[in-house]
């Protein structure tokens, strides 16, 4: 298979590579574009751990591959936060102790923080459904759960007119 | 918590390893880039158990990329032979290449290396391979197994049985014969994996110049690991780095060298260039290290009050088809422990571990996972013929707070351990009298409510006179060292291996209060040989004492020699009235605290660059370094109990609250062990509910090769766990720390199971094998409704 030129748009950035067309987004992010920070957990689609926006939705990055995502907005956990500059729910996984090895961590982190856009207020019942799509292996889910909870309390406390 | 006061040890503090991971600038072992690294693939087994006959690599070696492909034959050359050897009665020892060569004995046995400039090649080439297999019968459970004309998994060994350990202690037979009744259980744990989400991996290095190997990977064992890849690569421990970056869970999984990783350091000697390996999730489902799979019966006598007068054990464990581990280092360990908080003086096991056609077993978070279930199912099956209260057997059976400490059966001794305190606490918070109630009401509503208890004591430290008296190879003890740098800094290492427990958050506080600083000044090290000292890493829980402990001892050295320091350049005789608190020095003038204006950083000062004025006998630099040897065994104990909701319709189980008190003794970091509770209480549910590695009867081929074959239970199958904290200190440790993680697993399999039986109770039938899936109740609740209508028609 041969290799071919192709353009992501990552993180509001242009990156040109080569590439085969069976490249998934995943290692293209990883390899060519230099994201580490998005995981490959199973590579078939069940653990979350790669997960990324595609035009602000969660997406598997295993998923799809990498040319299919020419003329899309592709959003990566690198640009998220900052260690010293945790984003709300960042910063509330850290205090409420949402994590541990951190593998699967930027597929959840990337999951909410778009569905904490669409779904300001959820309950304890809807964040659990939403994170069902993400596998932990160290957590037990309860402190990721107190987390999301609690940043979105933070972000409807910030900007009240949502209301 | 204990007398000692502590400052920063059991305080609230979030974790000092999130921000990196939290903001995907982790460094695991896919994320470190190597120029010029090639990729391995593996060619595995399609069958369980076949000879090899040929191995056609012609094609594959045509294609893009492809640089080399070896099989066991060259690997045969470049290391050498496995050997499980451990002088230990009832054990037999095995061997095995570093790749088969003649026969391959489960499915997923890699068989051939492919090495390419990428992955995706190294992976198109090993579909490529041709090897041609004379399939032969596979042994796909322990009973085919122990059969007489079984085929031998291992050819070298004259039948399947790999181990065979029994002992009686006290008057068993005379027991049995003399009691009120004898109630026989059985309970029977399936096949699991560890699963952790980051998969194995691995990068070699060969430096050609210095005939050195840097070998980067994820390990809980850095030591133990090197010594072991040295030996295997016939190079001198000098001659390897191995260093174990951010790792992505181990659970037990990442302890044993793997034929891959080894299969990768030898090439890349061979090759003089980086080789680079990780694993997809189907081979870590196929040939990663899998565990459990145990058959255990028990037969106890007892009087009319419940009161056991003896216990027969019985494990029968499926090992798999190598030994990565001695056989009977993980039942053996069950058949130790059993009785619990029980006194029970006539006790006898006969533990057996057989050979399959199947991934070799090791240990997987609570390697005795089966234990408590076993015991408390087995109180409660005398509960239920004797008519009696589960919780009533259990009271007439625990040791009182005056019996301990208490030599158990087998010798082992337990102490400072509060089984009435838990069982009375998780039963107050879950309101057992009312439960019992709400029951029978619902009962009559046609819903089935269960309550499940069960009572933990978790082996966490394991010393080395306790694998000396166990009959295991190993040793207990772990190292430390401590450097205040000239600005005052302190850096800290320990032999632990990190897998996300947050070491770097729960050790420096054993540092900062062994010293008298903050936290935050504290700079833990782990996982690279050259900068660790020696220890025995990361397995079972004993992370909390033999690592937080030995740092705690390292660093109260530490302090001894700064307050000498400090002493002498105050013009004092001696540091008696002096402490080290927040890197400040201070002094007790009558009873009050006056700072003394002197700080770490001025002790360090002198240490390093003024060693003159030092007091007479203290050498310069502030360098520490301590060896540790933790007592025999250390024990915390728990309780669990919940209540669930079986659906007579579907056969699901619903988890409606779930509590647990422990007793952990100190806790370094409340954080990091509520953690590790959630943890393991999660990963004992999810076990019992769904996961199971499951080989067909008939082929040995192994059925669930995807996530969607060996499901996890996600944050909509698991509950809210309640967590009640006890903390009765261990007098024997540092710090008063007994070490966590592992009994919540142990703990979440007995209480599911019992709280399941009992909401099938009134259909007299009983749970006794795992995973509780809605196909198996229903199977049972179906089989019961048939027997009622037949007895009614």
């Amino acid at each position: 298979m041969s290799e071919q030129r192709i353009t992501l748009t990552v993180n509001g950035r242009n990156i040109e590579f080569e590439a085969e067309p069976r490249k998934l987004l995943l290692d293209a992010l990883r390899e060519d574009c230099h994201l580490s920070g998005t995981h490959a957990g199973c590579e078939h689609g069940v653990c979350g751990a790669c997960t990324v926006l595609v035009d602000g939705r969660p997406t598997r990055s295993c998923l799809c591959f990498a040319i299919q995502m020419e003329g899309h907005e592709v959003q990566t956990i690198e640009s998220v936060g900052t260690p010293q500059k945790l984003s709300v729910l960042q910063q509330a996984l850290h205090e409420c102790h949402g994590l541990q090895c951190g593998f699967c961590t930027p597929g959840i982190v990337m999951t909410f923080e778009a569905y904490l856009k669409d779904h300001p207020e959820p309950t304890e019942a809807d964040i659990r459904e939403a994170l069902s799509g993400n596998l932990c292996r160290c957590t037990g889910y309860q402190n990721i759960v107190a987390a999301i909870a609690l940043a979105a309390r933070r972000m409807r406390e910030a900007s009240p007119h949502d209301q | 918590m204990t007398s000692e006061a502590f400052v920063h040890i059991g305080a609230h503090q979030p974790r000092k390893e999130d921000a990196r991971l939290l903001t995907g600038h982790g460094r695991y072992i896919d994320d470190i880039v190597v120029p010029g690294a090639l990729h391995a693939c593996f060619v595995r087994s399609p069958h369980a158990h076949a000879e090899i006959r040929s191995v056609d690599m012609g094609a594959a070696l045509d294609m893009p990329g492809v640089v080399a492909i070896y099989t066991g034959h060259d690997l045969a050359r470049w290391t050498t032979r496995h050997r499980m050897a451990p002088p230990i009665d009832g054990l037999r020892a095995m061997e095995m290449d570093t790749l088969p060569t003649t026969k391959v004995r489960f499915q997923g046995d890699p068989v051939a290396c492919v090495i390419a400039t990428n992955r995706y090649l190294a992976e198109d080439a090993a579909e490529q391979v041709q090897v041609e297999y004379a399939v032969l019968p596979a042994v796909s459970t322990m009973w085919q197994a122990l059969a007489s004309d079984a085929p031998r998994v291992d050819d070298d060994l004259p039948d399947n049985l790999l181990s065979h350990q029994h002992a009686v202690h006290g008057d068993v037979a005379g027991a049995m014969a003399g009691a009120h009744r004898v109630i026989e259980s059985s309970f029977s744990q399936h096949r699991q994996t560890h699963l952790p989400i980051e998969t194995r991996g691995c990068i070699a290095d060969w430096d050609v110049g210095r005939q050195h190997l840097n070998f980067q990977v994820g390990t809980q064992v850095p030591h133990p690991y090197r010594t072991t890849l040295a030996a295997r690569l016939r190079l001198s421990e000098s001659q390897v780095s191995v260093v174990s970056p951010d790792v992505g869970g181990g659970f037990g999984q990442k302890i044993a060298l793997y034929r891959e990783e080894l299969t990768v350091a030898a090439v890349s000697m061979q090759l003089g260039r980086p080789v680079r390996w990780r694993e997809d999730r189907m081979e870590n489902l196929l040939a990663s290290s899998q565990a459990r799979e145990d058959f255990c019966r028990t037969r106890v006598a007892v009087d009319a009050q419940g009161r056991v007068l003896a216990l027969d054990l019985e494990i029968v464990e499926d090992f798999g088809a190598y030994s990565f581990y001695p056989g009977n280092y993980l039942a053996r360990v069950v058949a130790m422990i059993i009785t619990g908080p029980y006194r029970i003086a006539n006790y006898a096991y006969d533990v057996k571990v057989v050979l399959s056609n199947k991934v070799g077993n090791g240990p997987m978070r609570a390697p005795m996972s089966v234990t408590s279930w076993v015991m408390e199912g087995t109180l409660d099956a005398v509960a239920r013929e004797l008519g009696l209260d589960p919780v009533a057997v259990r009271r007439v059976n625990m040791l009182r707070p005056d019996e301990l400490p208490y030599t158990m059966a087998t010798g082992e001794v337990l102490a400072d351990v509060s089984p009435n305190a838990t069982m009375d606490g998780v039963l107050a918070a879950i309101g057992y009298d009312s439960l019992r109630q709400r029951q029978a009401q619902a009962r009559a509503q046609g819903r089935w409510l269960g309550i499940g208890v069960c009572n933990v004591v978790e082996s966490t430290t394991y010393g080395s006179k306790f694998y000396k008296s166990a009959g295991i190879a190993g040793s207990g003890h772990e190292a430390a060292w401590i450097r205040i740098e000239p600005s005052g800094a302190v850096n800290a290492s320990v032999g632990l291996g990190a897998t996300g427990q947050g070491y770097e958050t729960s050790l420096a506080n054993a540092v900062a209060d062994g010293l008298g600083v903050s936290p935050a000044d504290v700079h833990v090290l782990l996982g690279h040989t050259d900068i660790a000292p020696y220890g025995m890493g990361s397995r079972g829980a004993r992370g909390g004492t033999a690592g937080g402990g030995t740092l705690y001892l390292c660093a109260q050295q530490a302090r001894a020699t700064v307050l000498a320091i400090a002493a002498h350049l105050s013009g004092l005789a001696d540091a008696q009235a002096l402490r080290l608190l927040d890197s400040r020095v201070q002094q007790k003038v009558v009873d009050q605290w006056q700072d003394t204006g002197l700080t770490l950083a001025d002790i360090a000062r002198v240490a390093y660059l003024d060693p003159l004025a030092l007091p007479p006998g203290v050498s310069p630099g502030l360098e520490f370094h301590l060896t540790y040897e933790p007592p025999p065994m250390t024990y915390s104990n728990a309780s669990h109990a919940c209540v669930v909701e079986v659906d007579g319709a579907t056969g699901a189980v619903h988890i409606e609250r779930y509590v647990v008190a422990e007793d952990c003794g100190t806790v370094l970091s409340p954080v990091v062990v509520e953690g590790q509770q959630h943890g393991a209480i999660a990963m004992g549910l999810s076990g019992s509910l769904y996961e199971h590695i499951e080989y067909d009867s008939a082929t040995g081929q192994n059925l669930s090769g995807s996530l969607a074959d060996y499901l996890v239970a996600t944050s909509h199958e698991l509950p809210h766990f309640e967590l009640i904290p006890m903390h009765t200190p261990n007098l024997s440790t540092p710090a008063g720390i007994k070490g966590m993680a592992e009994g919540g697993v142990m703990g979440a399999i007995g209480a599911l199971s019992n709280a399941v039986n009992d909401a099938l109770a009134h259909l007299g039938v009983v749970v006794n094998q795992q995973p509780l899936t809605p196909m198996y109740l229903r199977g049972l609740i179906r089989q019961a409704q048939l027997n009622t209508n037949k007895t009614s028609t």
